[in-house]
């Protein structure tokens, strides 16, 4: 057989054949980076490409359920670092828009400064949370294909059509916010309700886009992830927002919803873990390894947020340590609910143990 | 137009990977490795972006009913795996852009040009079929030979398996033969012999499969999920407790607010 055309893992003769199957279309760059040869003696994560000793069998010791020698029954996520970053940025910017939108309907003109801080964040997180999910895209330059179509039964298709109107929506608000023309800040004032009507559903979807998945860790929790979501996104914005310095009238507002929120991700963190451990194996994938180690960072930084909050009000340096736990420990725990997942995919005995209810 | 799939015989597959090498000649799949997985004689693994039919094989310590082999308590079972093509299907109900779509033959199918990649196909599907290829961004499954099925031949696969443990052909036929089969089996001391995802009734979850099995043990041995099911069947709970929890995070924006006022 000749080398083939490009070496692109293929080697089909230009002579012989053209290619012009279903998946020709398809780019292969770097076949040796993106398929690497597995050593001998490399220890991988379990379920990735590993041989295995020569008298393997379907069944392996410990549990009575029979696995495919031991790998995966379904797909781990595919996607990197920046869409957990954007479910604590999303659902900090919900919150954000949220309470202002309350502050601008409900408040006096004491909280004007609070609403205009609200509207700013919530835009900030807004246009930071697009960015990061297009970074995760295969291809991002496509990622108008998300406003192609309006797929009710798909958490993305509703969540990016959330986001899209959430963005614009919050941009003008904080655009118009302190402009001259009363026209347009009543029309900032309009965005900004709509914005406040869509944060809380901005901060919710993320916990049914996993929910609505095959990963048993994730259908297991969907009764309660969103409130764990929507709690910590409420705690993350009312953490940044004290930090940054705040007057007597405003804390009067901020230090109860704070203190809510954070009592709530409590709350949420406790009926999370009863929902996964219902079934033992599916549990394990927030108690062990560097998932488990994520989730317990999360409660301690929940619990320290909690409180340092309860504490009477101190200074600067207060404040600003109440923050760093707060996006902290909101990092941590949805770095442990998407490692878990990943940890809950690679496990075939989850998906298993939890269809034939063990 | 009719619905076809896939009938796919366990018990007369020899293992030959013919309908691998077919499936990647006819779609021009490229290389996804050449590992020595020490598993038996599947060096694929299981399905991906790239790999559209994936053969496997268990060696079992226990003898199958009706066989006589030299080696006592042994058996040797083998499946060519395949994209179900689920009649709801998860990847399809997930997809955002519309990439994923119901074909006239009832196939689902990816749309390449569409394809954005966000991933949410992969972990939607129960079956962990679809995958996202890394350095070309998108995800791609079996087509079931959409180009060949519009010019009225069958998928490839089905063409050169040699036994015919991959029939192809309108699902109602299939399913008639299928219980045949099971029948024949049962007549001959092969009482293990069942189908898996034949129709809505067997498997509520995906409510039938148009690519559907014959199985002489249990599903997990062969890498399938017992009770498959297509996620949006428990979406509403989920969406449920996240309209409870927004409007939870309402409330409390403006019980705050008013509390904060009345100081």
């Amino acid at each position: 057989m000749s080398a083939g055309s490009g070496g692109d893992g293929r080697h089909v003769d230009p002579e012989l054949g053209t290619l012009s199957g279903e998946g020709s279309g398809q780019r292969v760059e770097q076949r040796e980076e993106a398929f690497p040869t597995p050593q001998p003696d490399e220890s991988g994560p379990p379920g990735g490409w590993r041989p295995r000793r020569p008298d393997s069998r379907t069944s392996t010791g410990a549990d009575d359920l029979p696995t495919y020698y031991d790998r995966p029954a379904i797909k781990e996520p595919v996607w990197i670092w920046s869409v957990p970053v954007y479910f604590v940025v999303g659902s900090a910017a919900g919150a954000f828009a949220a309470l202002g939108a309350a502050a601008r309907v409900a408040g006096g003109p004491e909280l004007e400064p609070l609403v205009a801080r609200c509207r700013r964040l919530a835009a900030a997180g807004g246009a930071l949370g697009s960015v990061l999910l297009v970074i995760d895209l295969g291809r991002p330059e496509r990622f108008l294909n998300m406003l192609r179509v309006l797929r009710p039964t798909s958490p993305m298709s509703v969540g990016s059509w959330t986001l899209a109107a959430f963005s614009g929506a919050a941009a003008g608000a904080a655009l118009f916010a302190g402009s001259r023309s009363p026209a347009l800040r009543r029309l900032g004032d309009l965005l900004g309700a709509a914005a406040g009507l869509l944060g809380p559903p901005l901060a919710a979807y993320p916990a049914v886009l996993l929910a609505n998945t095959a990963v048993p860790v994730w259908i297991e929790t969907r009764r309660t992830l969103p409130a764990l979501f929507v709690a910590s996104g409420a705690s993350t914005a009312a953490s940044v927002l004290e930090a940054a310095g705040t007057a007597a009238t405003e804390r009067h507002t901020l230090r109860p919803f704070g203190l809510a929120a954070k009592a709530a991700v409590l709350v949420a963190i406790a009926a999370v873990e009863r929902d996964a451990g219902r079934v033992e194996r599916v549990g394990r994938a927030l108690r062990e390894g560097v998932p488990g180690d994520l989730w317990r960072a999360a409660k301690g930084a929940a619990v320290a947020g909690l409180g340092l909050s309860l504490l009477p009000p101190g200074g600067r340096a207060k404040r600003v340590v109440g923050a760093a736990l707060g996006v902290a420990g909101a990092l941590a725990l949805r770095f442990a609910v998407v490692r878990a997942g990943h940890a809950s995919a690679r496990d075939p005995r989850a998906t298993f143990a939890r269809q034939r209810r063990r | 137009m009719a619905r076809l799939g896939f009938f796919t015989d366990t018990t007369v597959c020899i293992g030959c990977k013919a309908c691998e090498v077919a499936c990647k000649e006819w779609n021009q799949l490229p290389d996804d490795g050449l590992l020595f997985t020490g598993m038996s004689y599947d060096n694929t693994g299981d399905l991906g972006a790239s790999t559209w039919r994936h053969v496997s094989f268990v060696e079992r310590p226990v003898p199958l009913s009706g066989q006589e082999t030299g080696l006592g308590a042994f058996s040797w079972l083998l499946m060519s795996d395949v994209c179900k093509h689920c009649k709801r299907a998860g990847c399809l109900e997930a997809c955002p852009t519309g990439a994923i779509l119901r074909t006239e033959f009832d196939s689902v199918y990816v749309q390449p040009d569409v394809c954005n990649g966000c991933g949410y196909c992969v972990v939607a599907c129960p079956f962990g079929v679809i995958d996202r290829r890394e350095d070309d961004g998108r995800a791609w499954k079996c087509t079931l030979c959409y180009d060949r099925l519009r010019g009225d031949l069958e998928p490839a696969c089905a063409k050169a398996c040699p036994t015919d443990s991959i029939l192809f052909g309108e699902i109602d036929d299939l399913r008639e033969i299928a219980r045949d089969r099971v029948e024949r089996l049962h007549r001959h001391g092969v009482e293990e012999a069942y189908l898996y995802g034949e129709d809505a009734a067997s498997q509520p979850g995906t409510e039938g499969l148009n690519a559907f099995f014959l199985l002489v043990d249990r599903p997990e041995v062969y890498n399938l999920p017992p009770e498959p099911e297509v996620p949006t069947k428990r979406a509403g709970e989920a969406w449920g407790a996240a309209g409870l929890a927004a409007l939870g995070l309402a409330a409390a924006a403006l019980a705050a607010v008013v509390a904060g006022r009345e100081r």
